[in-house]
């Protein structure tokens, strides 16, 4: 009867195995929430801060992002749907081109969740939003969703001499 | 002249600990990096639309924001914002009681804001996100010219 009692001399060892595995499981774990909460976001394009919204949730909804940046030098806007820059006079065309967007792929019809994601530059002023809004409403977009950042991009803050 | 050939070649095996030093430095990597990541967060709001009802409704209580050129804000025309205060605590602290009490009556609250043409969209996000924290989800957005202010 000396199986389970009679060990007080063995010195438990060191275990390497799941010391490893307890390690690849936490730098699997930092890697996923790291990696899938990268932004590829336009570098023009310098987000205000929303740290009270929602996260983003692209699942199941159809999203039209337009990206809204500003040109300083100009004093304009340049709106791009995805990669395609869309031009704010020739308002049909613009309108054409996001409708087909909130197409659904399955039905080849209107997505009526679809929504319109606007993620402006803070300078962007709001007769542009505005527009851009319009454009949206026209190609049948009621669902809007302003989009920002959860926290200060401070090196983009310095590179804007604080703007 | 043989004493290359003496030496043996040991095998050495797969070894555990340079293993782990990389692991955990690669870890400490991901993990500091998770601390600064930046997520993209979004404000909901809706468009004015027009939609076909029989049934009686309660009239929601209407709120209106304004948003100035030099970044004033003002609540049904009060002043409550001053240029460059980014927390919007009284804003907050006045629209926290609005959605309180619409709750406790059971009625809807509905906040237009209006921000001049010139307004930036950065004041606009500071309004919308103060609204999110005080839970208004009914907001819709206008830009005016600058002749109701």
């Amino acid at each position: 009867m000396g199986g389970s009692a009679g060990g007080e001399s063995d010195d438990p060892d060191f275990q390497i195995a799941p010391i490893i595995d307890v390690l690849l499981v936490l730098l699997i774990f930092f890697m996923s929430i790291t990696s899938a909460q990268v932004l590829k976001i336009d570098k023009n394009i310098f987000l205000p801060v929303a740290k009270n919204g929602e996260e983003r949730d692209d699942k199941g909804k159809g999203a039209v992002l337009l990206n809204v940046a500003w040109d300083k030098a100009l004093g304009t806007v340049k709106v791009s749907l995805d990669e395609t820059v869309l031009d704010l006079e020739d308002k049909e065309k613009s309108v054409e081109m996001i409708r087909q967007k909130a197409i659904d792929p399955a039905t080849k019809k209107h997505n009526p969740k679809a929504r319109l994601l606007i993620r402006a530059d803070r300078l962007v002023t709001a007769k542009y939003i505005n527009k851009v809004l319009e454009l949206g409403a026209e190609a049948g977009l009621d669902n809007i969703a302003f989009t920002g950042l959860n926290q200060e991009d401070q090196a983009m803050l310095a590179k804007r001499g604080g703007q | 002249m043989k004493r290359g050939k003496e030496v043996p070649e040991k095998d050495l095996g797969f070894q555990l600990a340079p293993m782990i030093d990389v692991v955990f430095v690669i870890m400490l990597f991901f993990m500091v990096m998770a601390g600064a990541v930046k997520v993209e967060y979004e404000i909901k709001t809706t468009l004015p639309g027009t939609v076909e009802n029989t049934e009686s409704t309660d009239q929601p209580e209407e709120v209106n924001i304004g948003v100035s050129e030099a970044g004033e804000i003002t609540l049904n025309q009060d002043p409550i914002g001053r240029p460059g205060d980014k927390e919007l605590k009284d804003l907050y602290i006045e629209m926290k009681k609005l959605a309180d009490a619409a709750t406790q009556a059971k009625m809807k609250i509905v906040v237009t804001v209006a921000a001049e043409e010139t307004a930036k969209y950065d004041r606009i996000m500071n309004v919308l996100d103060v609204l999110a924290k005080a839970k208004v989800s009914n907001v819709t957005f206008s830009a005016t010219s600058g002749d109701e202010f």
